[in-house]
């Protein structure tokens, strides 16, 4: 196989039970306590990363703003990732239902940067809409 | 109709990682994904002040705080994978809608784990819900 693969692998290794352990610790902490908690576990991470990179930031402004936006607002999902656990969500439907947000990127495409939908796509839609009326019951 | 409370949170989630996911699109125009990586836990850092719930933490149990401070690190690492398996050769086209697929290993591990189990029509759901995203991502 080749190295991408087993580096997809990894990853899916690495996030099956990040969404376990996320529930598991949703049981016993407030939302914001696991979101606390999650900002510190992936500092060293981040640590190595900065590390391999001889600790220099790149320096484009844009760049920046936009990629702390990103955190930001994926803090604030993560906090009611765990608050949806944490309100007695079964992890196999939360973590999937929350797994569809791409339905939300191709909706702000469509609406705000005039993308258009390919039929592949129409399809996904109608896949998640099923979904999410399944859920609702 | 009644809905479950868990399920309006998720509406909140996918509106908040819809634009998550815009933004780190438009943060890669400009900078190296390990880099925005990077500003993701400083993002983290920044809120952090807004939610600390204070003196919580110290009364919680050891096992509590470790699924907690191991579920951020896996998360990170899983993110480190993915830029990886992009760098070494997998399309992004590809690797992007196989990534969503994790929620597969919850619902294999979670009766074992979480001793939980899913109905047959949630079991659909995780289904569609899977289809859905793959496609999207296409």
């Amino acid at each position: 196989m080749a190295v991408w693969f087993w580096w997809l692998l990894f990853c899916l290794a690495c996030w099956g039970p990040y969404a376990l352990l996320s529930k598991l610790g949703s049981n016993e902490i407030s939302a914001a306590g696991m979101q606390v908690l999650n900002a510190l576990g992936s500092i060293p991470v981040v640590l190595v990363v900065l590390a391999r990179g001889g600790f220099k930031l790149e320096k484009s402004r844009k760049g920046i703003i936009y990629g702390l936006t990103a955190g930001v607002l994926s803090a604030a999902g993560n906090m009611g990732f765990f608050a949806a656990f944490r309100s007695g969500g079964n992890a196999s439907v939360v973590t999937t239902a929350t797994g569809m947000y791409p339905v939300v990127t191709v909706l702000l495409a469509l609406a705000f940067l005039r993308e258009r939908l390919t039929r592949v796509q129409v399809l996904g839609l109608g896949f998640a809409t099923a979904a999410f009326f399944i859920f609702s019951h | 109709m009644h809905i479950a409370p868990w399920f309006l949170i998720v509406g909140l989630v996918l509106i908040l990682w819809g634009f998550t996911a815009v933004f780190q699109k438009l943060s890669t125009n400009y900078i190296s994904a390990e880099s925005t990586l990077v500003l993701r836990t400083v993002g983290f850092l920044v809120f952090m002040p807004f939610i600390y719930p204070r003196g919580e933490l110290f009364h919680r149990s050891a096992h509590s705080l470790g699924y907690g401070s191991l579920a951020g690190f896996l998360s990170a690492l899983g993110c480190l994978g993915l830029f990886a398996a992009m760098k070494k050769g997998g399309k992004a086209s590809i690797v992007g809608p196989l990534s969503a697929l994790y929620p597969i290993i919850v619902v294999i591990l979670s009766p074992f784990v979480l001793h939980e189990s899913i109905t047959a029509l949630q079991g659909l759901g995780v289904l569609f819900g899977l289809i859905a995203v793959v496609l999207l991502s296409i």
